[in-house]
């Protein structure tokens, strides 16, 4: 056990609701300690702003029309189940329109699906290479997600985490500590 | 469990998107979702669809995630294949009327008057 894993809501929608996890801040208050998905946002503000937007206004799209159905999310499962956005098809880049150009989106962000309602955004990076694991630059964020998602099952399984009475949002005690 | 009084992805949205990212997403979005939605209800599956289509089973797939950016073309083509419209413009602009008044003071300038109308 290295550190300790807090979960911090993110946003609402009509279909989803989005949350995060902060790491290794037990002392600071959950409302102004930075999750891991805030801190993907401040970095790609800075580094990759348009495929973050798009990156963004697909997860307001799907939250407000759709639900977070599973051909929304890329499947690259590896020791865990995180995903990953975009999505992709049968290796075939996903598209964004940057300066008025169609151009591919290599900017993942890793998340945890936990049913069409809910789903918990970890972080990510430029992807470099096919597979998540291989690549240097989303390697780490790849596998921390894939650890999270595991803890975050498990605290399920012990009832720590639980669903709420139609399946369409979480519920947990404000002081819990998960340990990674 | 406290919930965010703030929308973490709306503010930053709101304070950093492109409109135009976000129209292509929901365009796409609504697209792919359209011609997911027609295939069920017609019974076609994606290697049907594919065969129609002339394209391969991953082409297909690609365009039903959501991420494709479709051309008129495609559109066109997927609308004919399937029988079904995929896009509905709502305003179809039928005729526009174009006016020319005349001053009757000859020194005054000709002054013109544009006015038009549409009907849907």
């Amino acid at each position: 056990m290295n550190g300790i894993v807090r979960l911090k809501h993110i946003a609402d929608y009509q279909k989803v609701c989005y949350y995060s996890v902060v790491l290794d801040k037990e002392d600071e208050p959950i409302e102004t300690a930075d999750s891991l998905f805030e801190n993907f946002i401040t970095i790609h503000t800075a580094e990759n702003l348009e495929k973050l937007n798009h990156i963004l206004s697909w997860l307001t799209e799907i939250g407000n029309k759709y639900g977070a159905q599973n051909n929304y999310f890329r499947d690259e499962q590896y020791q865990g189940e995180a995903v990953g956005l975009p999505p992709y098809a049968m290796g075939r880049p996903p598209v964004y329109t940057e300066d008025g150009e169609t151009t591919p989106n290599n900017l993942r962000l890793y998340c945890h699906r936990l049913n069409s309602n809910v789903v918990i955004l970890f972080a990510g990076a430029i992807k470099t290479q096919d597979k998540a694991h291989e690549c240097p630059n989303v390697k780490e964020h790849f596998l921390l997600a894939n650890r999270l998602t595991n803890i975050i099952d498990q605290a399920f399984r012990d009832k720590e985490i639980i669903w709420n009475h139609n399946d369409t949002d979480i519920d947990y005690h404000e002081d819990l500590i998960l340990y990674y | 469990m406290k919930k965010n009084k703030n929308n973490i992805i709306g503010d930053w949205l709101a304070k950093n998107g492109n409109p135009e990212i976000d129209r292509m997403v929901k365009h796409n979005l609504a697209i792919a979702t359209k011609v997911a939605h027609i295939l069920k209800e017609k019974g076609i599956g994606k290697s049907e669809f594919a065969e129609k289509m002339g394209k391969s089973p991953s082409e297909v797939s690609k365009w039903l995630s959501g991420t494709h950016n479709f051309t008129v073309k495609t559109i066109a083509k997927i609308e004919h294949v399937l029988g079904e419209e995929v896009i509905h413009v709502e305003k179809e602009y039928k005729y526009v009327h174009f006016y020319i008044t005349k001053s009757k003071e000859a020194e005054t300038p000709t002054k013109y008057s544009f006015m038009s109308g549409y009907a849907s």
